[in-house]
């Protein structure tokens, strides 16, 4: 092997994702660098002149800002809400569609459909069930414990988040969870049927460890993106009423553009949720590059 | 070979793509000049010498009203070229006004920006520090202001800002409602608390309650504070910027505010503005602390509406119940402008002797000025009495992030997750932070 021969395929696969690799680093790449400077000073996104005010941004986010750290506490609530349910209801929606026969592909369609709608459309959708629709029903049936302030109360507006963050998120695991079921070897299955173990035991003891690698990519994937939660909350309950429902995201996001305008104080905010959510990845990766070499 | 074909077929890619990239950036000023082009068409041919060419751009946040302000424009090009023998191109850009702060933000931090723009005349403060605005106390427009609007837009001892809309709001009320039961707007708040009386046994919810939307709660500290510092605590702003003060204070804007809550509507955080004001018009409610900004979204719902607008009380004397005067959308002469007396010119001719009334009572704005003489809404008329009796008071200025922060807690008051104590510490801390921000 020469040299030649081996920088060549490099420089080719660089040149693919050359176009990619450019906007990415003028528009991910050079504004995240950008957050990093700018954590450090006391901007406020409009003045040509700030200081520097080194990691005070990042002293007074951790143990000044009552609001920040309930915000991360209330994120870390969702979180585990999100990453328990949102995977128990994608495994049992999967299993159920498997077991469908003919209209499986119906029933697949049907609830991945909502992953496909934007976020912000749903969230206004159900605002409006939550306000008009559940009254009405409670109005005009004997459900009337749905007349509740799904919205306005800050103990219901969390299930209220709850469920549209289910509804817009399992459909996308639960394919993930099909393509594990598929992968499932019929023939064990069989032989466990032929030994006598009951549907629940087959599921426990054959489907359950295969699908495993799958539940790791779910688990993970429910972690990191209900961090960095925002449309769901933004468009249902807009973190309120008052800060009763705010996220990290959101919280960032008024500190920057609606509060004081505090841009370097943000970044700094930012660059905590960042870090957390890296801090994650890097535990994902590690799991996963372990199960690989079992596997 | 083919190694070769290949590796040139991607350079060539990768050319294409950094020359289609730039080609599109060198596009972006062709596009805007061409519709400034079909602005100014109308020139007439026989003009003794060659008009001077003068290129204006002008940022508002006004996509609603961009028919009559092209319309406003087309007529001062007009004007410009008879008179001063000046052939403008005015290229206006008009985004929502929810992103229009941040786009002009962009422009102004990097340096590209517009000869005119509109700002909040609460940012005036923010915009005059960073050196953006220019002073304009001796143009022939500001000297026709109304006293009491100018000093709205009075910063630093100069005015540096040519208000376009300004309002006088209290409450809105039902007039009809009011009629019926034989009510008249209470002065105090022991009258306001018989009204409600009265309006609970006829079972109307006295007032209207529309919390989804934060903004719309906090016009009720907008209303107490102001009503309670302008006649109670006038030096409490300096005194709360100095650090010697404290919500503690002004505790009495909660006796109205308890009152509201306590006598509204249901479920308000369910409801947005649009809502809220369809339920009002429909009669569901007697009062609102709301702006007559939300004429039009009333009289949309129900055009028999009466809209009454009054001042709201906030102790026993009738002599503190006051009206609010501010001054919100305005319009400033960028400091950086290139063509400042042109720019000049078209600032002024907003408020032309001739032509301004006619703009402004399209655009449905309240005169501002002695030039403006045009016939007014009758809620309008009602609110000005306050300011003729000499009860009115100006908005008052707070810092940067106090009003979002009074905002939320009041959502949050209403919802007793945050209580008075809390609610009076945590905003002379974000006013404390406030002020340190603005210091620095």
């Amino acid at each position: 092997m020469t040299s030649k021969t081996k920088w060549k395929p490099t420089l080719i696969l660089l040149a693919f994702v050359f176009p990619a690799l450019l906007f990415y680093s003028i528009f991910v790449l050079a504004p995240s660098f950008g957050g990093v400077w700018y954590s450090l000073t006391d901007w406020n996104g409009l003045n040509p002149d700030y200081d520097m005010v080194g990691l005070g941004n990042y002293v007074e986010a951790l143990t000044e800002d009552r609001f920040f750290l309930d915000s991360i506490w209330f994120t870390l609530k969702y979180v585990v809400f999100m990453v328990v349910l949102s995977n128990f209801f994608a495994i049992l929606l999967a299993v159920f569609i498997e077991s469908q026969k003919r209209s499986k592909v119906w029933f697949r369609t049907i609830f991945f459909m909502p992953n496909m709608l934007s976020l912000i459309i749903g969230g206004f959708m159900w605002m409006f069930i939550f306000t008009k629709v559940l009254p009405f029903i409670a109005e005009h049936t004997i459900f009337k414990f749905l007349d509740q302030s799904w919205i306005g109360d800050p103990k219901l507006s969390f299930y209220a988040l709850l469920i549209l963050s289910l509804w817009s998120g399992v459909g996308y695991l639960m394919v993930i969870y099909i393509a594990a079921l598929q992968g499932v070897p019929q023939q064990l299955k069989e032989a466990a049927a032929i030994d006598g173990a009951n549907s629940w035991q087959t599921f426990r003891n054959i489907t359950m460890p295969m699908i495993y690698p799958a539940l790791t990519i779910g688990l993970f994937v429910t972690l990191n993106s209900s961090f960095k939660v925002f449309e769901a909350v933004f468009a249902l309950t807009g973190g309120g009423p008052g800060r009763a429902t705010q996220v990290i995201a959101l919280n960032i996001y008024e500190e920057a553009f609606s509060q004081s305008s505090r841009y370097g104080y943000a970044s700094a905010k930012a660059m905590i949720l960042f870090l957390i959510v890296f801090m994650i990845t890097i535990v994902q990766l590690w799991i996963m590059k372990k199960r690989e070499v079992e596997a | 070979m083919r190694k070769k074909l290949e590796l040139s077929f991607i350079v060539v890619l990768m050319f294409l793509v950094v020359v289609g990239c730039s080609s599109n950036n060198n596009n972006v000023t062709p596009v805007q000049s061409d519709n400034a082009g079909t602005v100014a068409t109308s020139k007439p041919e026989e003009s003794p010498a060659e008009p001077v060419k003068v290129e204006l751009n002008v940022f508002m946040s006004y996509p609603q009203y961009k028919e009559q302000f092209e319309a406003y424009f087309d007529q001062f090009i007009a004007k410009e070229l008879a008179e001063k023998n000046i052939a403008v191109t005015i290229n206006t850009e008009m985004p929502n006004s929810d992103q229009a702060k941040q786009i002009l933000q962009t422009r102004l931090a990097s340096n590209d920006a517009p000869d005119l723009f509109t700002i909040h005349a609460n940012d005036i403060p923010t915009y005059y520090n960073a050196g953006y605005l220019s002073d304009l106390a001796d143009q022939p427009s500001i000297n026709s202001l109304y006293e009491p609007i100018k000093k709205t837009v009075t910063f630093d001892g100069k005015v540096v800002v040519l208000p376009l809309e300004s309002s006088t709001w209290g409450y809105l009320y039902n007039k009809k409602m009011f009629k019926e039961l034989g009510l008249t707007p209470p002065n105090t708040l022991d009258e306001m608390k018989v009204v409600i009386e009265k309006l609970n046994t006829a079972n109307i919810p006295p007032f209207q309650l529309a919390f989804q939307e934060s903004w719309v709660p906090q016009l009720m500290t907008a209303q107490s504070l102001g009503g309670v510092v302008s006649s109670k605590h006038p030096d409490w702003i300096t005194k709360m910027n100095a650090g010697e003060a404290s919500y503690k204070d002004v505790e009495a804007i909660f006796d109205i505010i308890d009152l509201i809550n306590a006598n509204g509507t249901s479920k308000p955080f369910e409801v947005g503005n649009e809502a809220g004001a369809a339920d009002f018009a429909n009669g569901k409610s007697a009062m609102w602390v709301q702006g007559p900004w939300n004429a039009d979204a009333i009289l949309k719902v129900n055009a028999d509406f009466e809209i009454g607008v009054a001042a709201l009380p906030v102790s026993n004397d009738p002599k503190d119940t006051m009206i609010n005067l501010s001054t919100s959308t305005s319009l400033a002469l960028s400091s950086a402008s290139k063509n400042k007396e042109v720019a000049l010119d078209l600032l002024n001719y907003i408020l032309d002797e001739k032509d301004s009334s006619v703009l402004f009572e399209q655009l449905k704005f309240n005169p501002i000025s002695t030039v403006h003489q045009f016939k007014v809404n009758p809620w309008v008329e009602e609110s000005s009495a306050y300011v003729a009796k000499g009860q009115a008071y100006q908005d008052l200025t707070l810092p940067n992030g106090v009003t979002d922060e009074q905002a939320k807690l009041l959502q949050s008051y209403y919802a007793k997750s945050v209580t008075k104590e809390e609610f009076i510490s945590t905003m002379d801390k974000t006013w404390a932070t406030a002020v340190k921000a603005a210091a620095k």
